[in-house]
């Protein structure tokens, strides 16, 4: 009895199983058809490294203070800076080796200046692998349209005076080690 | 709409330009094999293309989407890809036995449908061994995985060859038993003969055969290595079981065997149990096709929900489940079709 | 050679069933489909009949740990995500952990709970994983897709709190790196809404299908004291049938604040491991929703400075994570980067208790044991 018991169990579950599957046969896909369709990318989406502009002046936000660089784990990020005629740093060249890149987006979080940022752009193979290593000006080109909205100010005063201190060391140790 | 009008016109035409006797025959012969081979091989590029379809329904996918209508031509354009791929043959490989498995599998399955009754009157060969033929020649199957397992020179592939010899074997025996009950109803072996014997929906076997035809669905699933009983070629365990040392055209051939063997059980199911192509209206083998992928639908069905087998639950199971049970069926079915026949008949 | 020993004890013994067969040696591995990755295992075979298997591990060896020695603790954070890519939460805030226990410094409310809710979300999306390749090994493909469907859902919720699906990079010594964005508890409540009726859906495919059960019932059955002398953890340790799961006998994090169970199973076979993570699947979700109806206001992330220099010492911090225990143990010297950083990952035991079951079954059965372990390579090599 405890045989026929099992059996008709079995049975049962194994009808289950196919209403299971026949349940989702008529449904529709939940896939999208990649190239035709595009799934929007959250604003935080950590694709490929931007630099931002001021939106009025279209001059980079970039101030040089080299806290990227530094805060880059695998050293893709690599900035010449020299001062403006108003004694002021700039990033005269700024270069992001995408080959090593690992898209951990400490350099964005590291920023003060709103000047770095991880676009949500994902596309980005070539033939030839030298060409993932992005210029300044390719750079400021891919961020031109790129939206940003500061990170919320919930530890202000904190995190710029700290950021301030940091600032300033970034300014300093770079040079004591080169 | 009938397809018999035409085969009987090429008669006529054959007939008209002189030929007749032995020659006739032969050209006759040839043709219909070449027809038929046409009409397989599109019939197997259409059912990779529904499997995948299915399969990708089921899982809220869309499947092939690219290549054509729906992906329709994308078993065309991935044959075209296996055309030019390198034939390798591993370096310690039996070359004869390793080239001749996929043309074995591949021969064999196309030979099954020498008796396989199409529409009224569709049938290439009406043998009066009919049924007993497609056995015979089904078998043919394993024949050519322990060739390919054994040729192949890796230990994955002869596990895969093995397997599938004790599997196909194994359940080679309640398949036929499970056939004979349906042979005792019908009084014949001749495929056209047990299609007539079951005029009308209510004459249609499965009525009187349903643990039968139970029994020959698991069967044939086993016999085709299917999910859930694809040990064979058990992918997660064999890495890809008898073929994984093929590629190109060899492997294509397999592949598309498969399907077709897959389309055969499917289509003796359809003769033996659902009337083959009796229905009204509509011409007989749209019947016969209709009947036969629904049968084809509920294989793929399975394979895509089903976990599988292990090799010795699977033996167990064909020996001692499915044999008695086939048996016991058998038995039944003769002592009901001998009292039918001595108190109404 | 000690293997050839062996095949003369098997020879000798194999003759006495009348008629003597051979054995083969047979690499599982480093290619696979269903060692999940780079395990190698060689397997002294009798037909179909697995008489010895040894693992053999190092394949995905990337020295995470000497790496480490000379990065900063932000910098370490991105690491520890490779170090096992299907619960990267859960590597963060081990090493997290220890950072902020070196330093004695306090987590904010806010950030805890979200650390609590990403990291449970995290177990899901990995046994999610694991359920799907189990199904997949067993030749139950469906499954698989179905699971990484929901799947796609958490990385979706994790990709609009932190950027990105899988190394997320997200905790950070002090607390997480950014805030819930807008819109998140919304989805969360969502999810765990959808979710809960789905694993009925794949229980319905799996757990008391009888093809299942022949495949799982009584299979690699390992008792609790091997278990324990293996150092075996996690789910595998409960499916043994002992209760321990680091969230009650070790209490971090806000875990104290919730209310949960923690499945067991009884014999220790394939389907008790099974079963443990399905369960465990349906109390994540439960405590993702408490913390997201908990969730209180606040700061994110402790005042921390940019270049963080815990004091002197050492610690040793577990965490229980989709796997088992998974620890970090760091050795500080004071500067910014750690003197000597280890990492412990639970599938190493997993694997290596696997040849002392797997002795006399099957292929097909140590396929399933293999995958009902969940042993990830990247865990094991590091």
């Amino acid at each position: 009895m405890g045989n026929f018991r099992s059996l008709i169990d079995g049975v049962y579950n194994l009808l289950l199983g196919l209403g299971v599957t026949a349940r989702r046969l008529p449904k529709p896909a939940v896939t999208l058809q990649y190239p035709k369709e595009r799934w929007e990318m959250p604003e935080r989406s950590r694709g490929i490294v931007v630099l931002l502009s001021d939106k009025e002046t279209g001059e980079l936000n970039c101030t040089g203070c080299l806290l990227c660089e530094k805060a880059c784990p695998t050293g893709a990020i690599t900035i010449e800076r020299e001062k403006n005629e108003q004694k002021k740093w700039y990033a005269r060249s700024f270069t992001v080796d995408n080959t090593i890149c690992c898209f951990c987006g400490l350099c964005e979080e590291a920023c003060n200046f709103a000047a770095i940022k991880m676009a949500t752009m994902y596309e980005f193979s070539v033939y030839n692998q030298s060409e993932l290593i992005y210029d300044i000006n390719r750079l400021q080109e891919l961020g031109r349209d790129v939206p940003y909205t500061p990170r919320p100010k919930k530890k202000p005063a904190a995190k710029v005076t700290e950021g301030g201190e940091a600032d300033k060391a970034g300014e300093a140790e770079p040079e004591a080690e080169e | 709409m009938e397809l018999c009008g035409i085969f009987s016109w090429v008669g006529d035409l054959l007939r008209e330009i002189g030929l007749s006797g032995t020659p006739f025959l032969i050209v006759s012969n040839v043709m219909v094999a070449a027809a038929l081979l046409g009409i397989l091989s599109l019939m197997a590029l259409f059912l990779v293309w529904w499997e995948r379809k299915v399969s990708a329904h089921i899982q809220d996918r869309l499947g092939p989407m690219r290549v054509g209508y729906h992906g329709a031509l994308q078993t065309l354009a991935d044959g075209l890809k296996l055309l030019q791929k390198e034939d390798i043959t591993p370096s310690g490989a039996d070359r004869g036995v390793f080239f001749w498995a996929p043309v074995i599998t591949f021969v064999a399955c196309f030979m099954a449908y020498v008796t396989i009754p199409w529409g009224e009157g569709l049938i290439p060969a009406d043998l009066n061994i009919g049924i007993l033929y497609i056995i015979a020649i089904t078998t043919f199957t394993v024949i050519s995985l322990l060739m390919a397992g054994w040729g192949s020179n890796n230990k994955w592939a002869l596990l895969g060859g093995m397997r599938s010899a004790a599997q196909v074997i194994s359940y080679e025996v309640p398949l036929t038993v499970a056939i004979l009950g349906v042979i005792v109803l019908a009084e014949s072996l001749s495929m056209q003969k047990i299609v007539t014997a079951q005029d009308g929906v209510l004459n249609w076997f499965i009525w009187r055969q349903p643990l039968g035809f139970v029994i020959y669905i698991i069967a044939a699933t086993a016999e085709v290595n299917r999910t859930p009983f694809d040990l064979p070629e058990a992918e997660q365990e064999l890495v890809a079981g008898f073929n994984v040392e093929y590629s190109g055209m060899k492997f294509a051939m397999f592949f598309l065997a498969e399907f077709l063997n897959m389309f055969t059980v499917a289509a003796i199911a359809t003769t033996l149990f659902l009337g083959g192509w009796n229905g009204p209206i509509l011409p007989s083998w749209l019947w016969f096709l209709g009947k036969t992928l629904v049968i084809v639908f509920v294989l793929m069905w399975f394979r895509w929900t089903y976990p599988r087998l292990r090799v010795d639950h699977l033996m167990e199971f064909a020996w001692k489940w499915l044999l008695p049970l086939a048996f016991l069926n058998l038995i039944l079915t003769g002592i009901g079709h001998y009292l039918w026949e001595t108190l109404f008949g | 050679m000690d293997e050839e020993i062996r095949s003369d004890q098997l020879i000798s013994k194999s003759t006495d069933s009348g008629f003597a067969t051979e054995e083969f040696m047979v690499n599982m591995g480093p290619q696979h489909p269903s060692t999940h990755g780079v395990c190698r295992l060689l397997l002294t075979m009798d037909g179909e009949v697995v008489k010895d298997c040894q693992p053999h591990v190092g394949y995905l060896h990337r020295a995470i740990e000497k790496i480490s020695e000379n990065r900063t603790y932000a910098q370490i954070i991105p690491l520890t995500d490779r170090f096992e890519y299907l619960t990267s939460m859960a590597c963060n805030w081990v090493f997290c952990l220890g950072g902020e226990r070196i330093s004695q410094m306090e987590v904010p409310e806010r950030a805890e709970y979200i650390r609590v809710i990403m990291v449970e979300l995290n177990r899901i999306a990995s046994h999610l994983v694991w359920l799907g390749t189990f199904g997949l090994d067993l030749g139950a493909i469906t499954p698989f897709l179905y699971c990484l469907r929901e799947r796609e859902l958490i990385m979706d919720l994790f990709e609009m709190t932190c950027g990105q699906r899988l190394l997320y990079n997200y905790i950070r010594v002090g607390g997480v790196s950014r805030d819930l964005p807008v819109g998140f508890e919304k989805k969360c409540k969502e999810f765990v809404g959808y979710f809960m009726p789905l694993v009925d859906d794949y229980e319905a495919l799996l757990t008391n299908n009888p093809i299942f059960l022949t495949r799982t019932k009584n299979i690699g059955i390992l008792p609790v004291n091997m278990a324990l002398n293996y150092a075996v953890s996690g789910p595998v340790l409960r499916g043994s049938g002992l209760k321990w799961d680091l969230r009650k006998d070790d209490p971090y994090g806000y875990y104290h604040k919730f209310d949960f169970e923690i499945p067991t199973g009884t014999v220790g076979d394939t389907w008790d491991r099974y079963i443990v993570r399905i369960n465990e699947m349906r109390q994540s979700a439960l405590i993702v929703k408490q913390a997201i109806e908990g969730l209180p206001e606040g700061e994110f992330r402790a005042k921390v400075k940019p270049s963080f220099k815990p004091p002197a010492g050492e610690c040793y911090t577990r965490i229980e994570a989709a796997r088992g225990e998974m620890g970090a143990y760091i050795v500080s010297d004071g500067t910014a980067k750690p003197t000597r950083l280890r990492l412990r990952g639970s599938s190493y035991n997993h694997i290596m208790v696997l040849p002392e079951i797997v002795k006399g079954l099957k292929i097909a059965d140590l396929v399933a044991i293999f995958a009902s372990f969940d042993a990830i390579m990247p865990e094991v090599d590091r």
